[in-house]
């Protein structure tokens, strides 16, 4: 499980870090949205393996820790709000310019 | 067990609370900006009186929820955070009063208020938290509604600042996220106190030095340190003013102050200090030469602010890497007094650009519009300005001090040479704006504009507190000799958040 949750996380970030360097802002964007999924599954599989059974459930085995969910739940929160401010202002910038490509939004120089 | 008190969660949520309140004032701009500075000046109160609790009773602390650190949410209150909050709930305060004698667009908008005091209360629980996800979260919470706030700016370029900005801001977040993930996997809690206590009781664990590099990233780059600092001067400059003048003087100090407790409470041993140490004192040496240089080359007088900002943090960097208590304790003081000529600073050039005739801060179109202006804002920008260039009688030279001081402790020359010929550069260019726009004969066209004409009651202030605090420094001193003597101790912080029978609580 371990084998298979290090290889997810390394492809979402590989796959992020290429979304974010594209030219383009919604693109970069998304490539936000893979990136902050490829935490999330970090942050899960941290604490997320030890146990056999739920938290506070059963007593009698090893339980899983709660707390890396909790972590999880707060971070996907915030995460999504900031990625919708993000689409929001992106959305904004596309109807001023008429585009969304990096090279034409670049009125801020020097 | 240090006492509760009550008063930390005014200071932290009463904003949030007066956001929501001014947002039920939707379309009364006027009733809504009085709120928020009402609210200002009843959080600033809070803050004074949990420092001065802090200077009577030691370290105070409360317990959202009631529920046993290191298991719940937990508020501390000691001298660094409450010296920080009380700086940072000044300027706010500040920032709220000039937004009542504004006349931009932006401070007609109905969220301007909401958003603002949502920052104060993302700055403000920032400084106040004793655990890094809550830290997380209310950085958060400051990062968005100051993004929100530049993209609603008078300026049409702050949309593509905020945009910027937020980017690189998630980006800083994401390393924040890996630290975290890092530091939870290394100790199995993310309270300060029990970090703290873990690394001083046994040996290092696994992935203690990758979440300390993840950390000092994050910390630099909400800070602008020199390889992170190219989103802040355009996120600053193009910001409405009340909020440039936050912006600039106290939210790049949550940065600074997470890097002086990862050095002083978090990675307290050899290995991971020397790191971040190292990286501290290089870093800052960089940001100092290029903020300084970058100032004097600006082509706008609040980017030559902004980027006179980027120096001033490398100095406040110098301080936390020599990591001496007199090195810190300068350090506090150079913070603490930075907040003050800075935002005055920025009121000032402010209120002298709504007086232009495209309401620019570019150079080319400033100069002699301080004519139409009373004569003693002249006198306080020049104040402002010598202040900024460490010159005797005003606090900018007591910070300059201390900071010069500790710096022949340690033994380095090369980086003393530097921070004084920084402050040299720094009277050059703040004499010059001067000139230019308080001596200069003012052009036809600045003479005929109508103005917007913004109320410089609150940079007056400002200064004034400026001056007293050169002329009376001794209380701001003590004071951060005393914090300094304090933070160097992590026990005492540990044992005043844990208690003393914590170490009889067992972890898996």
């Amino acid at each position: 499980m371990n084998l298979v949750f290090a290889m997810t996380v390394g492809i979402l970030f590989g796959l992020g870090v290429y979304q974010l360097l594209r030219r383009d802002l919604i693109k970069a964007a998304m490539g936000f949205a893979l990136l902050f999924t490829a935490v999330n599954l970090l942050l899960l599989a941290v604490g997320a393996f030890d146990g056999t059974v739920p938290a506070y459930t059963d007593q009698t085995e090893q339980s899983s820790d709660p707390l890396v969910q909790a972590l999880i739940l707060t971070a996907i929160v915030v995460s999504f709000g900031s990625y919708a401010l993000l689409l929001g202002l992106v959305n904004i910038v596309s109807t001023r310019f008429g585009t969304a490509r990096t090279d034409d939004v670049n009125h801020l120089q020097n | 067990m240090a006492p509760t008190n009550s008063l930390i969660l005014l200071t932290v949520f009463l904003p949030l609370f007066g956001g929501v309140l001014s947002l039920l004032l939707w379309g009364r701009h006027k009733a809504q900006r009085y709120v928020g500075f009402a609210v200002g000046v009843v959080a600033w109160m809070a803050s004074v009186g949990v420092l001065w609790m802090n200077w009577q009773d030691g370290i105070q602390i409360y317990r959202l929820g009631g529920w046993q650190p290191p298991f719940g949410i937990i508020l501390v209150a000691d001298m660094l955070s409450s010296l920080f909050v009380v700086m940072s709930t000044t300027v706010l305060m500040m920032g709220l009063l000039y937004a009542i004698g504004c006349n931009d667009k932006v401070v007609k908008h109905p969220t301007f208020t909401t958003l603002f005091l949502a920052m104060q209360t993302g700055l403000v629980g920032a400084l106040y938290t004793g655990d890094l996800f809550t830290l997380f979260v209310f950085m958060e919470l400051m990062v968005l509604s100051s993004v929100s706030l530049v993209a609603i700016s008078d300026n049409r370029l702050g949309l593509e600042a905020a945009i910027k900005y937020l980017f690189i801001s998630s980006m800083g977040t994401l390393f924040l996220l890996l630290g975290i993930a890092a530091t939870y996997s290394a100790f199995g809690t993310l309270n300060f106190a029990d970090i703290g206590q873990i690394l001083a009781s046994s040996e290092r664990p696994f992935l203690a030095r990758e979440a300390a590099i993840m950390l000092t990233a994050a910390f630099l780059l909400k800070s602008a340190v020199f390889p992170f600092h190219f989103w802040q001067p355009d996120f600053h400059t193009t910001a409405p003013t009340p909020v440039h003048a936050v912006l600039s003087s106290v939210v790049v100090k949550v940065g600074v102050y997470g890097l002086i407790r990862m050095t002083t409470l978090l990675f307290t041993s050899e290995i991971e200090l020397e790191i971040i140490r190292t990286i501290l004192l290089v870093l800052g040496t960089i940001s100092i030469f290029f903020g300084s240089l970058g100032a004097f080359r600006t082509y706008d007088g609040k980017r030559m602010l902004a980027y006179s900002t980027f120096g001033q943090i490398g100095f406040i960097l110098l301080g936390i890497g020599w990591g001496t208590p007199l090195a810190l304790a300068a350090a506090f003081v150079y913070a603490f007094n930075h907040a003050f000529i800075k935002s005055a600073l920025l009121m000032l050039f402010g209120v002298v650009s709504s007086r232009t005739e495209n309401k620019t801060a570019n150079l080319s179109e400033v100069g002699g519009v301080g004519h139409s202006l009373p004569a003693f804002v002249g006198v306080l920008y020049l104040l402002g300005g010598l202040s900024l260039a460490g010159v005797p009688p005003m606090n900018g030279f007591i910070s300059k001090l201390g900071l010069v001081q500790s710096g022949i402790d340690a033994e380095m020359w090369l980086t003393l040479g530097l921070a004084v010929g920084a402050g040299i550069l720094t009277l050059m260019y703040m004499t010059r704006t001067w000139q230019l726009v308080f001596q200069q004969q003012p052009t036809d066209s600045t003479a005929a504009v109508k103005s917007y004409n913004d109320n410089p009651l609150a940079p007056a202030l400002l200064i004034s507190a400026c001056v007293a605090l050169g002329l009376f420094a001794a209380p701001l001193v003590d004071f951060a000799t005393a914090t300094a003597e304090q933070i160097i101790n992590a026990p005492i912080y540990i044992e005043a958040v844990l208690g003393t029978e914590s170490s009889a609580i067992s972890r898996r």
